[in-house]
């Protein structure tokens, strides 16, 4: 092996480095390192004229590799690679030494400082040794995508993505496509038809000819990497031809067996043959399995005896497809924080005690009681309702430690529906504070509090529970500093948003990971606000985090917006630094096989192979390796053995 | 003139997360002592304990290892299998009677700046009175 | 009770119509009372199987070495091999299944049960014998029956067997072919892991104290390593000298192994070795104790890799060598894993 011939460059960063880090020290020490053949200083490397300089060095010096010692390799790291390429030398044998985000800039004795970045500089120059010129992977692209979850989030997104031409599939695990958006009566600040927005954007996705929908799918497993996925979606069967069903609604009407209904937030009852909403799309029934008496002819079947247009059929079986796409949204939605966890507040035990949701579809026009207002107990006009705000939310110690976000509005829109609804009735809000960030959102607040005479407490609820009929609410009004009760007809919670059921799984069947609160992370929180951690995986909605209708659309698009720009171009290309295997070591044990997350790994003929499509090279399998016989291109283990011994050297 | 006793440290950083947090110390210029000597490797689950083991025999006083809270990794399972590994080697550590402190583990997320810079911190404050690690330290003939 | 005469039916029996190429064994060895390995490759040889107190090895070693000789030779093996294992043998066979070294039908494994009993150390009954040398050793129930010049020696078995034995909580080789004697699992001769809670009893001070007197002592003779069935590796990490050289090898490869450790036998270089070994046999040692027995100067080897075994049980619920299908140790994670120590 002929020996290196590396160029280091310090760059002084103006005084950003220069001031804490004896620069000329610094290249004056890897001078005298064995490969570098050239150093030079300069105060802005990373200017065209310092840029030049490289490219210039690299080819007076007959250099095969460079070390920038700098800025942090997430800035720059590109830059200098690229010079490196413009001078005639593979890019990958171009490194970055952060000497200024992880030296400079935190310590201030110059000192110590200097002798930190000697170390960091004398280990990537040890690293440098022993790089290979690499080459970028490309991977040819499927052009289709995927959206999962069928609310307003990927209802937008599959729409953005089929207008520019690109086929979409639209997975949704309910009936009908639609989600909570389905479920709201009006929507804030502007009070519009929440159906009324959605279900033309619901019928443009059923017959856009880009858009191949799967309602009452789940998705079951997912291979493959970015461009080229494939996943398992499983139909479920719904026993109902959605071609022939003429949505006559006999069939509910003989159905013998009523259970609650869950689309309408269980305040009413369905059939086990039964459509979620008149706006559902598909427009058809859908028989519930588990609710059937048995599919059975012999044992009920009534509906299908009644169908007239045959559209029932028992014998449908749960089907399972394979669809290869080359982007993924995930758009899986939120839920209500669970009742149960706040037994003060009754638990969920409660009659007339509702969570938000519940009350929307008291409010709404489709709804179980057709948009009047009436308490389930006993069907009266609510004189007195108390809306709380937070119930759940920016409670670290006990709940959720986040702001859900929209309860603020939610809750002033509540008021204020109610307040249309019974002008004559009284509406107490409980808030800690209101946050009305948003246009035309602080003026709906003020709106609901003067024109609405909705009477704003700030406080605390501490318990709330029956009496005389009515429900008692015990809460602090911390401005007057009193103790208040009030006996409610109706409280509605404004529980915190949580991911719905469901997240985890689809999170692990993704590999895309969540945050502390369970909600999908996003792979920056400020430059990758919709992308996942794994490339091709995108985020949509409040499966990422509490949001309102506009900022979901918004990401939606944004969404939609990197699936296109990823979609057109003909092949990807990949990091090369995966992992590598040395046969002669490899004892086919199997280890890396079990420890690779990607399954990228297998045995064949008694030897370790990287399916190099699939590795992302996180070098769990080097690490497992009892032999070292497997590494990552460019991080070997000797590469790791050699910058520890530079990190350590006095 | 007596100088303090100086720590050094080799810091294994995860690229996705610790190194970007330690990053975010510098952009936030939170000063922390300079003896922690950073390698950044692509995932903590890519940490042989060989490196553990290496490092303190290279003459290592403290080892500090660290990447991305539990799922949070980039890689999804990498931290998982570190977790598992690092537990391993500290365990063995300490039953040979190396100092407890000698070796750290910790999530720093890249949002986490500020616990980085604690983490080294605290990590340099802990090894100072333990003085120079001479047990696994390879003599050196000069 | 096993009656030897069973396993040396079997094994002639095998050997006669063919069904193994050889069975790996014990016999009388020519040192005094104790067996040593035998690999009996025909019927009439059968006769020389023994099974006494004194059959410590774990053959599973020569199921490894077997596989390197047919290897060099370029050849396949044409019919399975039969090795007689105890509980802790057949772990490691189990081990190496899980590691893919052969396959299972590749070994027919003569399953021995220990019977509630085990193995002797003899380090432990050479100052018993009164300074005579036996001749013969048998499993009498509860004791261990020695024959010396001065005639026959009773001896409590407890005293003389080997610790590994004393806490070993599965004397049974749960995956065989065939086994001899009863499975006596839960029998307790003593706590699991008694001498490593005695150790960790002390302070880390002490601990040193102890292993570095020991780490200065190791020759780095690699007795633990060569005598150990899972150091199977052609080429050990620690140690260059290993690095095995094919014709596919290059010279970059010959120039780019890594020099972990010195090769001199000091005490930094021995206690990373030592370490590294322990490391790299968590949740695959299955505590035949062998390592400890060959070392020349007495290392207590076992220990360190006794610490793993309980970690891995304890934190991990992990058991080496309970089955052949599973993840490894480290290549595997429950979400239950302790993390308290990651601050």
């Amino acid at each position: 092996m002929t020996k290196k011939r590396t160029g280091v460059f310090v760059c002084h960063c103006g005084t950003n480095i220069a001031a804490t880090v004896d620069v000329a020290k610094v290249a004056h020490e890897m001078a005298g390192e064995d490969t570098v053949a050239f150093t030079q200083e300069y105060v802005y490397m990373c200017s065209e004229p310092g840029q030049e300089s490289v490219v210039q060095a690299i080819k007076d010096n007959k250099l095969d590799s460079v070390v920038v010692t700098c800025c942090s390799p997430n800035l720059h790291e590109k830059t200098f690679r690229d010079n490196a390429q413009r001078a005639g030398i593979n890019n990958f044998t171009c490194e970055i030494a952060n000497i200024r985000e992880q030296c400079s800039w935190v310590h201030k004795d110059k000192n110590k400082g200097t002798e930190k970045a000697i170390k960091i500089s004398r280990s990537v120059v040890r690293r440098v040794n022993r790089n290979k010129p690499m080459e970028a992977i490309a991977v040819p692209v499927t052009r289709r995508a995927m959206v999962i979850g069928g609310g307003i989030a990927g209802i937008q997104a599959a729409l953005d993505i089929a207008n520019a031409g690109v086929e979409v599939i639209l997975v949704e695990k309910q009936a009908t496509i639609g989600g909570r958006m389905l479920q709201l009566s009006e929507t804030f600040p502007t009070l519009d038809c929440s159906q009324c927005v959605l279900s033309p954007k619901m019928v443009e996705v059923k017959r856009h000819p880009k858009v191949k929908l799967m309602t009452y799918s789940e998705v079951q497993e997912v291979t493959g990497s970015v461009g080229n996925f494939q996943v398992k979606v499983h139909k479920k069967p719904t026993f109902v031809d959605p071609d022939k069903c003429k949505i006559c609604d006999d069939c509910t009407v003989v159905c013998p067996v009523v259970v609650p209904n869950e689309y309408e937030l269980n305040l009413t009852s369905r059939r086990a043959i039964y459509i979620p909403y008149a706006q559902s799309i598909p427009a058809s029934y859908t028989l519930d399995e588990e609710a059937c008496l048995g599919l059975n002819p012999i044992v009920c079947g009534k509906c299908k005896d009644v169908c007239e247009a045959d559209a029932i059929n028992y014998d449908m079986l749960p089907e399972t497809v394979t669809e290869d796409v080359g982007a993924i949204v995930v758009a899986t939605g939120f839920d209500l924080y669970d009742q149960e966890n706040m037994p003060e507040l009754g638990g969920g035990k409660i009659e007339d005690v509702l969570d938000g949701l519940q009350f929307e579809r008291l409010c709404s026009a489709s709804g179980a009681t057709q948009g009047h207002i009436l308490r389930p107990s006993d069907h009266k006009e609510p004189k007195n309702v108390v809306f709380i705000q937070c119930v759940g939310s920016r409670d670290p110690a006990k709940h959720c430690a986040y702001c859900s976000k929209i309860c603020c509005m939610y809750t002033a829109k509540h008021a204020q529906l109610y307040k249309h609804h019974v002008p004559d009735g009284r509406a107490y809000v409980f808030y800690i504070d209101i946050r009305s960030g948003g246009k035309g959102y602080e003026e709906f607040v003020q709106r609901t509090m003067e024109d609405n005479d909705t009477l704003y407490l700030r406080g605390r609820v501490s318990r709330l529970y029956r009496h005389n009929g009515k429900v008692r609410v015990l809460g602090t009004d911390t401005l007057s500093g009193q103790n208040v009760e009030i006996d409610a007809d109706m409280v509605v919670l404004a529980l915190a948003m949580v991911p719905s059921k469901g997240t985890t799984e689809i999170a692990q069947v993704l590999k895309i990971g969540r945050d502390k609160d369970g909600f999908l992370a996003e792979a920056h929180p400020k430059l990758k606000p919709v992308e996942s951690v794994t490339a091709g995986i995108y985020l949509a909605g409040a499966a990422q985090a509490p949001k309102d209708i506009p900022e979901t659309v918004a990401q939606a698009g944004a969404a939609a917006a990197k699936v296109i720009a990823l979609l057109s171009q003909a092949t990807l290309s990949r990091s090369p630094l995966i992992a590598k295997v040395r046969p002669s070591h490899c004892t086919g044990c199997g280890m890396c096989v079990d420890a690779c997350p990607f399954i990228a790994i297998r045995l064949e003929n008694g030897k370790a192979v990287v399916n190099e499509a699939l590795c992302e090279g996180c070098g769990s399998c080097s690490a497992t390796c009892l032999r070292a016989a497997i590494d990552v291109k460019n991080v070997t283990q000797l590469q790791i053995h050699e910058m520890i011994e530079a990190c350590l050297a006095v | 003139m007596s100088e303090q006793y100086e720590p050094k440290i080799v810091a294994f950083l995860c690229k996705w997360c610790s190194s970007a947090g330690s990053d975010l110390a510098g952009v936030s210029r939170i000063q922390y002592p300079a003896n922690a000597t950073p390698i950044t490797v692509p995932c903590t689950g890519a940490i042989s304990p060989m490196y553990i083991l290496s490092a303190f025999n290279k003459g290592a006083d403290g080892v500090l290892v660290s990447g991305c809270h539990i799922g949070d990794c980039h890689y999804i399972e990498g931290n998982y299998l570190a977790r598992r590994k690092m537990h391993l080697t500290m365990e063995l550590l300490k039953f040979i009677g190396v100092e407890p402190d000698r070796f750290r583990m910790s999530w720093v997320s890249a949002a986490e700046g500020a616990k980085f810079a604690q983490v080294v911190t605290d990590f340099v404050n802990d090894l100072q009175p333990l003085g120079p690690q001479d047990k696994l330290k390879k003599a050196v003939s000069t | 009770m096993i009656n030897i005469q069973d396993i040396r039916d079997t094994a002639r029996d095998m050997l006669a119509k063919g069904e193994v190429r050889a069975v790996i064994g014990y016999r009388r060895g020519s040192r005094g009372m104790l067996a040593e390995p035998a690999f009996i490759t025909s019927p009439e040889q059968a006769d020389e199987l023994v099974w006494d107190p004194t059959c410590f090895h774990n053959l599973s070693l020569y199921l490894v070495e077997d596989r390197k000789f047919l290897a060099h030779l370029k050849k396949n093996s044409d019919a399975p091999i039969a090795v007689v294992a105890k509980g802790c043998d057949a772990r490691s066979i189990v081990v190496l299944l899980q590691e893919h070294y052969f396959k299972r039908e590749d070994v027919y494994i003569i399953g021995v049960s220990c019977e509630g009993s085990g193995v002797v150390d003899e380090r432990k009954l050479a100052p018993l014998l009164n300074g005579f040398q036996a001749s013969n050793a048998v499993f009498a129930g509860d004791d261990f029956v020695f024959t010396t010049a001065q005639g026959e020696k009773r001896l409590p078995a407890r005293e003389v067997m080997a610790d590994r034995c004393l806490e070993c909580r599965i004397p049974f080789p749960k995956e065989h072919n065939v086994v001899f004697g009863e499975d006596k699992t839960g029998r307790e001769l003593a706590a699991p892991f008694a001498a490593l809670t005695r150790f960790e009893a002390q302070g880390a001070g002490e601990r040193w104290n102890f292993w570095s007197h020991h780490f200065d002592r190791c020759i780095r003779c690699f007795a633990c390593r060569s005598v150990c069935p899972m150091c199977y590796c052609d080429e050990c990490v620690v140690d260059s000298i290993t690095f095995p050289v094919t014709p596919a090898t290059t010279a970059e490869e010959k120039a780019n192994r890594i020099r972990w450790i010195e090769r001199s036998a000091t005490r930094s270089e021995n206690i990373t070795y030592l370490m590294t070994r322990a490391m790299h046999l968590a949740g695959r040692c299955t505590d035949c104790g062998e390592c400890e027995r060959a070392c020349p100067v007495n290392v207590p080897i076992r220990l360190l890799n006794n610490k793993m075994e309980r970690e891995a049980r304890e934190k991990f619920g992990f058991e080496p060598g309970a089955s052949i299908g599973g993840p490894s140790l480290v290549a595997s994670f429950l979400d239950s894993d302790p993390g308290d120590f990651i601050r």
